[in-house]
Parts: C-alpha cells; sequence; structure tokens
C-alpha cells in the first residue's frame, strides 16, 4: 500500500490545470515568440537589412554570419552552451505563483466544497495529507516546470542552431562540444534541494493560513502582512521611528511570501559573481545557492516552515468545516 | 464481541452551548441504528465526535479505539457518508476507484465495478458532471466495496428523490449488510428506514430520548383510537401524546398493557414518525 505515491496523484490529478498546463501554455507561448522572431529576423535578414558593429552598409544576413570571426564564434557558442536555459526564466516565475496559489488553497478548498468529508473518511492520517501537498508544493511542481524549462530551452537553442546553419554558421560542434551544455541540465536540476528548504517558510506559512482561514486566505495571508507594515509605517512616522521598517519588509513580507519565487535567495547571499562569464555564470549561480545551506537564514526558514506545517497538521485534525 | 461504540457523559460545547451534553451510549455490533433528532439537537455533533472529526469531552470508544487519539487505526475499520456531495467535484470515477484502491487496504475493486456496472455511471465522468442522486450511487459503491465494521451515515439521501432513497436503503442492506457489521444512520425521513432499522434512538438538545430496539417498541408504545365516550379513562392512564382524527382521539401511551388499553379503542404499534413527533413536541416552541 503506497499512500503516499496515491495522494501525490491525487494533487496531481486536481491541480493539473497549474502543475501541468500553465508550464505547456507559457512555455507554447515562449516558443511561439522566441522561435517566431528568430524566423522573422532570418526572413528579413534574407533581404539583406543587417547592421553589425554600426556598420551602416546593409548586409544580408548570410553576409553577417560569414563575417563572423572565429573567435567571435567560439565566444558566441560558449554563451549559447551556457546560457540557453535563460529563455526559460519566464517558467520559474510562473511556478512561484502556481505554488503560491496552491498552497493558499490546498487546505481552505477541500473544507469549503466539503470533500474534507470524503477525504477524512479514507484511512489517510492528517499527516500524510500535508505532507503530500508540500511535497507537491516544494518537488512535484517545481520537477515539472524545470523538465518543461529544459524542454523549452533546447527546442529553442536548436532551432536557433538549425537556422544558423541553413545560413552557413555552422554551431553543432562547438555547442554540444562544450561540457557547459551538459553541466547546465545537472546544475539546473540541482537548485530543486535549495529550492524546497528555502520555500518551506512561505509554503508552510500559506498551507497553515489556508488550514485555518474561515474565508478569504489570501486576504489573511498576504493582508495581514502588508497592513502590519503599515501600521508599523504609521508607528514609525508619530513616534520617531522605534522599528527598522526595512527588515520587516525584507524579512517578513519579502522572505516570507516571496520565497516560493526560484531564486528569490540569490539576492540573500555574499555576491561571489562579480567574475561571472559566461565560462563560470552557471557554477557561480550554483555556488551562490548551495552557500545559501550555510547560512542561518535558511535553517531559521525551515524551522519556522516546519512548525507551521506541523500546525497546518494540527488545525486539519480538528477544523470542523461547519 | 464488546460494543462497537461506547459512550460515557460525552459532551462537546461549542462556545457555551452544548451540543451533545453528557450522554451515555452504547451500540452493539450487527445492529442498524438509527440516530434520529430534529435540527440541531446534536445529532451530525455526536456522530463527528465518533468519526474523530471533532474533539470533545467525556470518554468515547468507537471499536475499541479512541477517536481523539487513535483515528488513523480508526479509520481502516470505520466508513462514513457524512452529506451528499462530498466527492471532489474534479474527480472522475475511475480516478475515485484508483484512489480508495490506492489507499484503503480494505476496499474491493471487483465489487465496486459490478455496482458501478448497474448504474449509469461510466469511468471517465466527472463528479460534477452527476446529478445528486449519481454521486450518492458512487459514493455508495465506494462505501459498500470496503469491508468496514462501523459504517456511519449521516442524512445519506438527503435531496434525492424517492427512487434513488429506496435503492440506496435497498442496496445497502440487501448486498452489503451482515451480522459482523453495523449500521448507524441519521435521516429526517423516517418512515424509509423504519423497516430496516434493528435499533432506535432519540436525540434532543444534546440528550438521549429514548433508545431501544425496534421489537421493543412495540411492546413499549400503542397508539389507541379512543371515542369520546372513552377519553376520560384514556386520559387518566396518562398518555404522552393526543391528537385529533375524524372526531376521535388518537392515544399515544408509554409503557402501557395492552390489555389493559383494548377496551378504550382500536390499538396498534405506532410509526417511529408518530412516536418522533410526539416525543419531540415542543422543540422549536
Amino acid at each position: 500500500m503506497n499512500t503516499m505515491k496515491w495522494l501525490l496523484k491525487r494533487e496531481y490529478w486536481e491541480h493539473k490545470g497549474g502543475f501541468f498546463w500553465a508550464p505547456v501554455v507559457v512555455s507554447g507561448l515562449l516558443a511561439l515568440l522566441t522561435i517566431g522572431s528568430m524566423l522573422f529576423a532570418t526572413a528579413a535578414g534574407s533581404q539583406g537589412s543587417f547592421h553589425l558593429d554600426g556598420n551602416n552598409a546593409a548586409i544580408n544576413l548570410q553576409q553577417a554570419l560569414n563575417d563572423i570571426s572565429d573567435p567571435q564564434k567560439i565566444e558566441f557558442a560558449k554563451g549559447l552552451a551556457v546560457g540557453y536555459p535563460a529563455v526559460a526564466m519566464p517558467l520559474m516565475f510562473t511556478l512561484g505563483f502556481v505554488v503560491f496559489f496552491y498552497c493558499l488553497g490546498c487546505l481552505y478548498d477541500e473544507r469549503k466544497d466539503r470533500s474534507i468529508l470524503f477525504w477524512k473518511s479514507l484511512p489517510v492520517s492528517d499527516r500524510d495529507t500535508v505532507v503530500s501537498k508540500a511535497l507537491t508544493a516544494l518537488v512535484v511542481g517545481p520537477i515539472i516546470a524545470i523538465a518543461f524549462a529544459l524542454a523549452l530551452s533546447l527546442v529553442v537553442l536548436f532551432t536557433l542552431m538549425v537556422l544558423a546553419a541553413l545560413h552557413g554558421l555552422n554551431l553543432f560542434g562547438l555547442v554540444l562540444g562544450d561540457t557547459n551544455f551538459y553541466l547546465v541540465i545537472a546544475q539546473i536540476v540541482s537548485f530543486i534541494p535549495v529550492y524546497v528548504l528555502w520555500a518551506l517558510p512561505t509554503v508552510g506559512y500559506l498551507m497553515f493560513v489556508s488550514s485555518w482561514a474561515k474565508t478569504k486566505p489570501f486576504l489573511w495571508a498576504v493582508g495581514v502582512p502588508v497592513v502590519g507594515g503599515v501600521i508599523l509605517t504609521w508607528v514609525n512616522a508619530l513616534a520617531g521611528s522605534p522599528f527598522v521598517l526595512e527588515s520587516y519588509w525584507k524579512i517578513i513580507v519579502a522572505r516570507g511570501l516571496g520565497s516560493v519565487f526560484p531564486g528569490s535567495w540569490l539576492g540573500q547571499v555574499a555576491e561571489t559573481n562579480v567574475n561571472m562569464n559566461p565560462d563560470n555564470a552557471v557554477s557561480v549561480l550554483l555556488a551562490n545557492t548551495y552557500s545559501l545551506l550555510g547560512t542561518a537564514n535558511l535553517w531559521i526558514g525551515v524551522v519556522i516552515g516546519l512548525v507551521f506545517l506541523a500546525g497546518a497538521v494540527r488545525m486539519r485534525r480538528y477544523r470542523d468545516e461547519g | 464481541m464488546s460494543s462497537v461504540l461506547h459512550a460515557t457523559a460525552l459532551s462537546k460545547h461549542y462556545g457555551k452551548q452544548a451540543a451533545v451534553d453528557r450522554v451515555n451510549l452504547e451500540i452493539q455490533p450487527g445492529r442498524i441504528v438509527g440516530l434520529i433528532g430534529p435540527n440541531g439537537s446534536g445529532k451530525t455533533t455526536t456522530l463527528k465526535a465518533a468519526l474523530g472529526l471533532i474533539p470533545f469531552e467525556g470518554e468515547l470508544k468507537v471499536l475499541g479505539f479512541d477517536p481523539r487519539t487513535q483515528r488513523d487505526d480508526l479509520m481502516k475499520e470505520v466508513c462514513f457518508i457524512a452529506d451528499v456531495a462530498v466527492l471532489p467535484r474534479w474527480m472522475r470515477v475511475r480516478d475515485a476507484l484508483d484512489f480508495v484502491a490506492g489507499t484503503h487496504p480494505k476496499f474491493d475493486r471487483s465489487k465496486a465495478d459490478a455496482y458501478l456496472a448497474k448504474t449509469k455511471l461510466k469511468p471517465t465522468m466527472k463528479v460534477k458532471e452527476m446529478s445528486k442522486g449519481m454521486i450518492v450511487q458512487l459514493h455508495l459503491a465506494i462505501v459498500m466495496s470496503i469491508d468496514a465494521k462501523l459504517l456511519v451515515l449521516d442524512e445519506p439521501t438527503l435531496g434525492l428523490d424517492i427512487l434513488y432513497r429506496k435503492q440506496f436503503y435497498q442496496n445497502l442492506l440487501e448486498e452489503y449488510f451482515d451480522e459482523g457489521k453495523t449500521i448507524i444512520v441519521t435521516t429526517h425521513q423516517v418512515e424509509e428506514i423504519e423497516h430496516i432499522l434493528s435499533d432506535l434512538i432519540f436525540i434532543r438538545e444534546g440528550k438521549i430520548t429514548l433508545n431501544t430496539s425496534m421489537d421493543e417498541i412495540a411492546e413499549r408504545f400503542t397508539e389507541v383510537m379512543v371515542g369520546s365516550e372513552h377519553y376520560a379513562a384514556a386520559k387518566a392512564l396518562g398518555p404522552i401524546d393526543e391528537r385529533s382524527v375524524f372526531g376521535k382521539t388518537v392515544f399515544l401511551f408509554d409503557g402501557i398493557n395492552r390489555s389493559t388499553l383494548a377496551p378504550l379503542g382500536d390499538m396498534k404499534t405506532p410509526g417511529i414518525a408518530d412516536l418522533f413527533v410526539a416525543t419531540m413536541k415542543g422543540t422549536y416552541a
């Protein structure tokens, strides 16, 4: 009896819209946009309207690409080999939104539509249920989003290289021969464990509010910290600034509510990316990300997240659906 | 075998209001128990306490488990339909069966499939596309395929038409119930479950006002249709209720010997509905 597997499936069935169709639509749009503009550029380029390096002589794409020197070509391929997943960044942003609203709804909606009475008629503990929902937000959602991100990135990259090759610029050997091309995939996947830890306090908090709120979980979850900040601002204005508001907004609002957005940790660590270049970009980002593991910020967040999740289990156990 | 449900001084307060007020209750296995009471009498609260859905005061053991601390074990042996239409609306018939099969060790998938084959439900149908009656069919198919020791039904047929209601109880009785199982059911449609019950519990304002077997009801309660000439004599025996029908008076007696009542007029055993109305008088006054 593999209860957890079924619980995760259940969450996926119910929230397929957010975890599957949202990335499908966003990747589709991104593919359309990037590939469309590449096709447009090549079409326009074959008419000969390229201006390179401030050179006013209009040349066509073929000529423009032929003019690229070998060192330039190598630089370009290096950049592509490491930077191609950048096209999928909006998917990570989408993921942040999906996870945010999923967490906010997952323990509230089942009470609202009373389906909790069905779920609770089965021999599944509240702990397992809450854990399955947290795992959906922290692991399943990100894995699906990253799979889409990589697929989209590869499609866009290969389209670009095919188009370039058709116009006389063959980058296949250089890009595919670059170890970064493969490494970057592994590196992106290895962001997931950090995401799990980093997003935990927000996921825990939102799920707790979801399990507790009688109505309007969004207003409670977002309204309370924001109104709190506004009140503190007033107190500061009237009483000569007894509070350090900057850290309130930074810790409670940005970290507390925003940590479900992948990469939101990057502003929080000592910047060592001064010398970031195509050769080391991903490893620098990854090193920055993993340097989080040495910060109190991350681990305090983990503890707070777990406390909130325990609270959500407790709430679900006895919260009367009315 | 020990009792299925054992409550001692079971209480549940909402604020200062007692929804369930120091109830003592004992339910034996192999019974079909009707828990009958007006709206807000504490039926659902009692059941929720038994199912570990809410905290409560007092002592309560269901199948030997404390619903507060041993709910996870309890739910392997107990099944319930808490209300009509609580199946998640996005779910397909197939998903529902897959999920229950994956999470409930006592679920028999083939039973559920066989039962559903007799309905108009299709595996790909979503709950939100179904009528209320069809949702209950699906829920019943699931519940009947779980080999639970105790089945709790809280208004399982509310809002269904009479065809679905009849079918529901018929299925339950013919294809599910056996001496190893116990069913507790609450409903407002008392006439419809009268013939399937083995025990009857009336609850009013959080207290149990009647707890008896159906056999005992025939022995204890008698309805007598009395002409005006015997009115005073009947009244003197202390009826618990009286009402006028066609110029005669129908008296309801509790615990009066039938030989004493026979001279007064025609006797019969009252229906649950009449008994209910008689004992609940003044509830909403």
